[in-house]
């Protein structure tokens, strides 16, 4: 599976990504997949400085941190599916594999985005997370930035800088 | 983990569902939940720049721990690795929990408003309202980042991996085209070589990339119509600082940034602790200071209540050799220690305050030279980056390359002796400490010792013998008396 070569696609249904919201919980759930309505039983509100957010679930009380993404990033939920053959109406692919005989084994795959999302919740137990401590704060403020930092270099366009 | 469960553990995937439910439903089967789907959606963050309709996913040899890694390759926007972010399963389990909603993206809290009248465990699941925003539960707390990669750390492997590179000699290595030079690398899955192929048209522009990043770093000869590469060290070296000095400064600062980055700084964290912590001197230095001047000058005269300059610290550690042997001293001076502490970390722009303080310089050395090895630790070939390191070391000297880090390796040097010093020092208090508890331990432990053998030989005596020896023998003749000579 992770050996596939893939291809983004945007969403399959309307035109329009639908947007989303991740909440990363501080707690396993096992389930994969839909839980509908979700409403009884997530439902989290701004707190009262609006900085944050609280939620109860199943009687514990969450603080939630909001995490912008960088404005330069975006967010995908996505699939990852093995596409068997690829089908008409997908020019790249073909034309990647129709005249190479390297290509023609290689197995393709599409990770097909679900929803977008511009921000996240990470939720605490009881307090906020530590952003020092938070791998997921801490990746998305400062790797980012950093990484971009690390590989930044000139384009052949704009060689001479 | 276990606490999102109370209920216990169910068999079938439908029990262990209905623990999610609210506590006010009070019967089971207001909600069915769909069965786990065995292909979870995956959270992504990825750069705007990426072209959703040519990049690709592929895989490919990380050039540094030697795994096949995923990349995304845009023909628009380059290279981009994935750095997934991930919580421990044991000591901070997490899954996310996603909703959706077609309409915007601040639904969550809105929707929730509107939806207050109703009751939380309404026995309606498909009232009008939950069409919008959708819930998705996944399990893996992973969240994978995707990054701007340079594809010169993915060409560093094959440009060095020519037969004679042990020799380090940049003569011995050949010219090779750069086709020759990826048939090097190891590509299991073909993923690169069909990238990269001539033939595949979307390529041009990537080629074109992987060329100029090659040229970066190597020496060109052009033969044949064709252009051979032979990879240069000192270019090499040249471009991983250019990086190491972009990190320091702006985004927009290159190679030739040159004094812009100057009071550039690391991402918080590491900043933290490979910056601050690595230049900080013990705080015994300056605890030291603190007792000269409070306890009246029984130290060296170093009057000075604040730490401060570099050209202070040789007085400071001068002084730490006059410590004070009594314990009234110590205790009074650790008070003062805590004390200046505080304070320091209350004036402490330059984040050094103590003994040594590390000049502006010293300070921006040492997070050039962090950013360096954190670059050749994350992506370079542990060979690739002793050579380079080698190379950094004699070019320095030489001013190759406008970086010295002669100021910084003798404040370190210095740093060290202090700290060995202070440890030393620490070491005394402690080993005066113990001695005085020795002595006690081994008075008690003579004693447990005697009391020890008393009881063994009480355990050894017959009962007949310790019942006479209580009997009263006062006024009785000794068995001696009848021995005597009369």
């Amino acid at each position: 599976m992770s050996q596939l070569m893939l291809t983004l696609k945007s969403a399959p249904l309307s035109g329009e990504t639908p947007k989303a919201t991740p909440h990363l919980l501080p707690c396993r759930i096992h389930h994969d997949g839909p839980a509908e309505p979700a409403r009884a039983f997530w439902d989290p509100k701004p707190s009262e400085d609006g900085s944050s957010q609280t939620a109860y679930f199943r009687g514990r009380k969450l603080h939630g941190t909001t995490v912008n993404l960088p404005p330069d990033y975006r967010g995908i939920v996505a699939v990852t599916s093995a596409a068997a053959a690829p089908k008409d109406g997908e020019p790249e692919v073909i034309d990647l594999e129709a005249p190479d005989s390297d290509n023609i084994g290689l197995p393709q795959g599409t990770l097909q985005t679900q929803a977008e999302f511009d921000e996240m919740v990470v939720w605490g137990h009881e307090t906020a997370v530590d952003a020092a401590g938070d791998a997921y704060l801490r990746g998305v403020g400062e790797w980012l930035e950093l990484a971009g930092k690390i590989h930044a270099y000139p384009t052949p366009l704009t060689k001479e800088k | 983990m276990a606490r999102t469960r109370a209920k216990g553990p169910a068999a079938s995937t439908s029990k262990a569902d209905d623990t999610k439910k609210p506590p006010a439903s009070s019967t089971s089967s207001v909600y069915t939940l769909p069965p786990t789907s065995d292909n979870p959606s995956k959270l992504f963050i990825l750069p705007k720049s990426v072209s959703p309709t040519t990049a690709r996913v592929i895989t490919l040899h990380h050039p540094r721990n030697n795994k096949p890694s995923r990349f995304l390759v845009c023909p628009e926007s380059g290279f981009f690795e994935f750095t997934t972010v991930a919580s421990p399963l044991r000591s901070a389990p997490r899954s996310w929990l996603v909703q959706s909603s077609s309409s915007s993206s601040s639904s969550s809290s809105s929707v929730s408003v509107s939806q207050q009248p109703e009751t939380p465990a309404a026995t309606d699941p498909t009232n009008p309202q939950t069409t919008t925003p959708k819930t998705e539960i996944i399990q893996s707390p992973t969240l994978h980042l995707t990054t701007p990669y340079d594809p010169l750390f993915l060409l560093l492997p094959a440009l060095f991996a020519n037969p004679s590179s042990s020799s380090s000699n940049d003569s011995k290595r050949m010219f090779l085209s750069l086709d020759d030079h990826l048939d090097t690398l190891p590509d299991p899955s073909r993923h690169l070589a069909s990238l990269l192929s001539t033939t595949n048209p979307s390529s041009t522009a990537t080629r074109q990339l992987v060329e100029a990043r090659m040229a970066a770093v190597c020496d060109t000869v052009e033969a044949g119509g064709e252009i051979m590469y032979r990879v240069s060290e000192g270019k090499v070296v040249r471009e991983v600082l250019g990086k190491a000095r972009a990190v320091l400064g702006g985004p927009g600062t290159t190679l030739e940034g040159g004094k812009g980055d100057e009071k550039g700084k690391l991402p918080g964290s590491m900043e933290e602790r490979f910056v601050r912590r690595a230049l900080e001197a013990p705080v015994l230095g300056v605890r030291v200071d603190w007792k000269g001047a409070g306890a009246g000058g029984n130290g060296s005269g170093s009057g000075t209540a604040t730490p401060t300059t570099t050209g202070e610290s040789q007085e400071s550690v001068a002084s730490t050799e006059t410590v004070g042997s009594s314990a009234t001293e110590v205790s009074a001076a650790s008070t003062a220690a805590t004390s200046t502490s505080v304070a320091a970390d209350g004036e402490g722009d330059n984040g050094v305050a103590s003994a040594m303080t590390a000049s502006e310089e010293v300070v921006h050395l040492q997070r050039l030279r962090v950013a360096f090895d954190y670059i050749c630790a994350r992506y370079i070939d542990p060979s690739i980056t002793a050579t380079l390191k080698t190379h950094l070391a004699k070019e320095s000297t030489t001013t190759g390359l406008g970086v010295d880090f002669g100021p910084l390796d003798q404040y370190l040097a210095q740093l060290a002796k202090v700290r060995q010093e202070a440890a030393a020092e620490r070491s005394g208090d402690f080993s005066r400490k113990r001695g005085g508890d020795e002595e006690q331990d081994e008075r008690a432990e003579k004693r447990r010792k005697q009391e020890a053998e008393e009881k063994a030989k009480k355990a050894s005596m017959s009962r007949g013998v310790k019942n006479l020896m209580k009997v009263n023998t006062n006024g009785m003749k000794k068995m001696s008396d009848f021995f005597k000579k009369k």
